[in-house]
């Protein structure tokens, strides 16, 4: 199955903070971003950009034994780890529903774990490792509706981070059996 | 036997005590989701107003949803606390059934459509019987569109009650057979949580408090299998 996708290189922290920045501006009430990559990818880096592209003064920390937390900015933005959930009835122990539906922007962190739990209308944001050792492969991968109709606009977001444009118009139906992108670590140069 | 109702299924949060009297004293809110916040002084509250010390009560009744989760953590969970201090029986009614009861004196069929939020709503349909309202269904889980043809289906003279149907009513004002009420009905109330529990009260159908439970609809059954996922 493949999905469009858009493929950015950030060569440091502060670049994938500055990425999702970016992304961040694009942001409406009501949107939720699910973050995927491995421990050290730079999921907690990228929503502390994400953050302050929205507005959030205060300080973004890891979420994982919390929870859930939530802050303020141009859109109140709240932020879940479900790192340390065993089973996907306790996402929705969190609240999750009404996380969702009360015109906030949620991202949450190891969100393809809980596929099942969440509207199938959200951005997908895979953090990678590359080859040197702060450059991180971000690609965006639009599901559903309100993402996808801004795909110009992410693309314009990310081009500064060198996008590489890849892939065909298919949508997925199914969010458990989901394909990583062909080209996931390769692609072209910046 | 005096009975404390506690409720808090949707953004209202209210209490009430009655018993054979009827409904003593009881207090409502809907500002702001502040269920936790306003629940217990709400309860002293009443207690006050109806002249009784808590150590009176009976049973503790509570709304055990569909609803709002959150909401319904904080209901049930005092009403829980309450039962064991007490200890008293408890009695578990659907918030569905509470919406139902003031509309049921109307010959109609009734349907009534709680927010379930994400663009859905639980709900189940009614039919008056001698005495009151007959839930004909289970609750269930579903979005505007789906509810709006079931209705469509019975061809039947509807009355659509509950906060989900004022949300989403766009989707039913097309519906020539369909009346919607309007927001005084919207919620469930721990009055008619009081009188419906006497009724159960009265045939001595009580539940222990350990194994009353929320109602959810929304509950796959899976386990996160984090050996797998990563399979990229």
């Amino acid at each position: 199955m493949i999905r469009p996708v858009l493929t950015a290189r950030t060569s440091s922290v502060d670049a994938t903070k500055e990425l999702a920045g970016a992304l961040a501006e694009l942001a409406r009430a009501g949107d939720l971003v699910v973050l995927v990559g491995e421990l050290g990818a730079g999921k907690t880096a990228f929503t502390q950009g994400f953050g302050s592209g929205m507005g959030v003064v205060e300080q973004i920390t890891s979420p994982t034994f919390a929870l859930v937390q939530s802050y303020a900015g141009r859109l109140r933005l709240h932020h879940l780890d479900v790192y340390r959930l065993g089973h996907v009835n306790e996402a929705l122990d969190l609240g999750l529903d009404e996380l969702l539906d009360e015109g906030a922007v949620t991202l949450i962190e190891w969100g393809d774990t809980i596929l099942r739990v969440l509207p199938q209308d959200f951005l997908e944001v895979h953090l990678l490792f590359g080859t040197e050792a702060d450059e991180r492969i971000v690609e965006l991968v639009p599901i559903g509706t309100r993402w996808s109709a801004r795909i110009r606009a992410l693309e314009s977001a990310v081009r500064p981070w060198c996008p590489i444009e890849s892939q065909g118009p298919d949508e997925s139906q199914d969010p458990d059996e989901q394909q990583g992108p062909a080209d996931a670590g390769g692609g072209g140069g910046c | 036997m005096l009975i404390l109702g506690i409720e808090s299924a949707t953004v209202q949060v209210g209490c009430a005590i009655g018993g054979h009297e009827g409904v003593l004293a009881s207090a409502h809110s809907a500002k702001g989701k502040r269920h936790a916040e306003s629940l217990a002084p709400s309860i002293q509250f009443i207690c006050e107003q109806a002249g009784i010390e808590l150590s009176e009560i009976g049973v503790v009744a509570v709304d055990i949803g569909p609803g709002l989760f959150t909401g319904l953590r904080v209901g049930v969970a005092t009403a829980k606390a309450i039962a064991f201090a007490l200890r008293i029986p408890m009695i578990g009614v659907s918030s569905l059934d509470l919406v139902a009861f003031p509309v049921r004196f109307s010959s109609r069929l009734i349907v009534t459509a709680i927010d379930a939020r994400r663009g859905e709503l639980y709900y189940s349909f009614y039919r008056q019987v001698p005495g009151g309202v007959q839930r004909l269904t289970d609750a269930r889980l579903g979005s505007p569109d789906d509810v709006a043809s079931e209705l469509l289906a019975t061809n039947e003279e509807i009355l659509l009650v509950g906060d989900g149907a004022i949300r989403y009513s766009e989707a039913f004002e097309g519906l020539a057979k369909v009346e919607l009420t309007d927001q005084s009905l919207a919620h469930p109330s721990a009055a008619s949580l009081v009188q419906l529990a006497h009724a159960t009260a009265l045939r001595e159908e009580f539940e222990r408090a350990d194994v009353i439970e929320p109602i959810y609809l929304r509950r796959p059954d899976a386990e996160i299998n984090w050996t797998t996922r990563a399979a990229r």
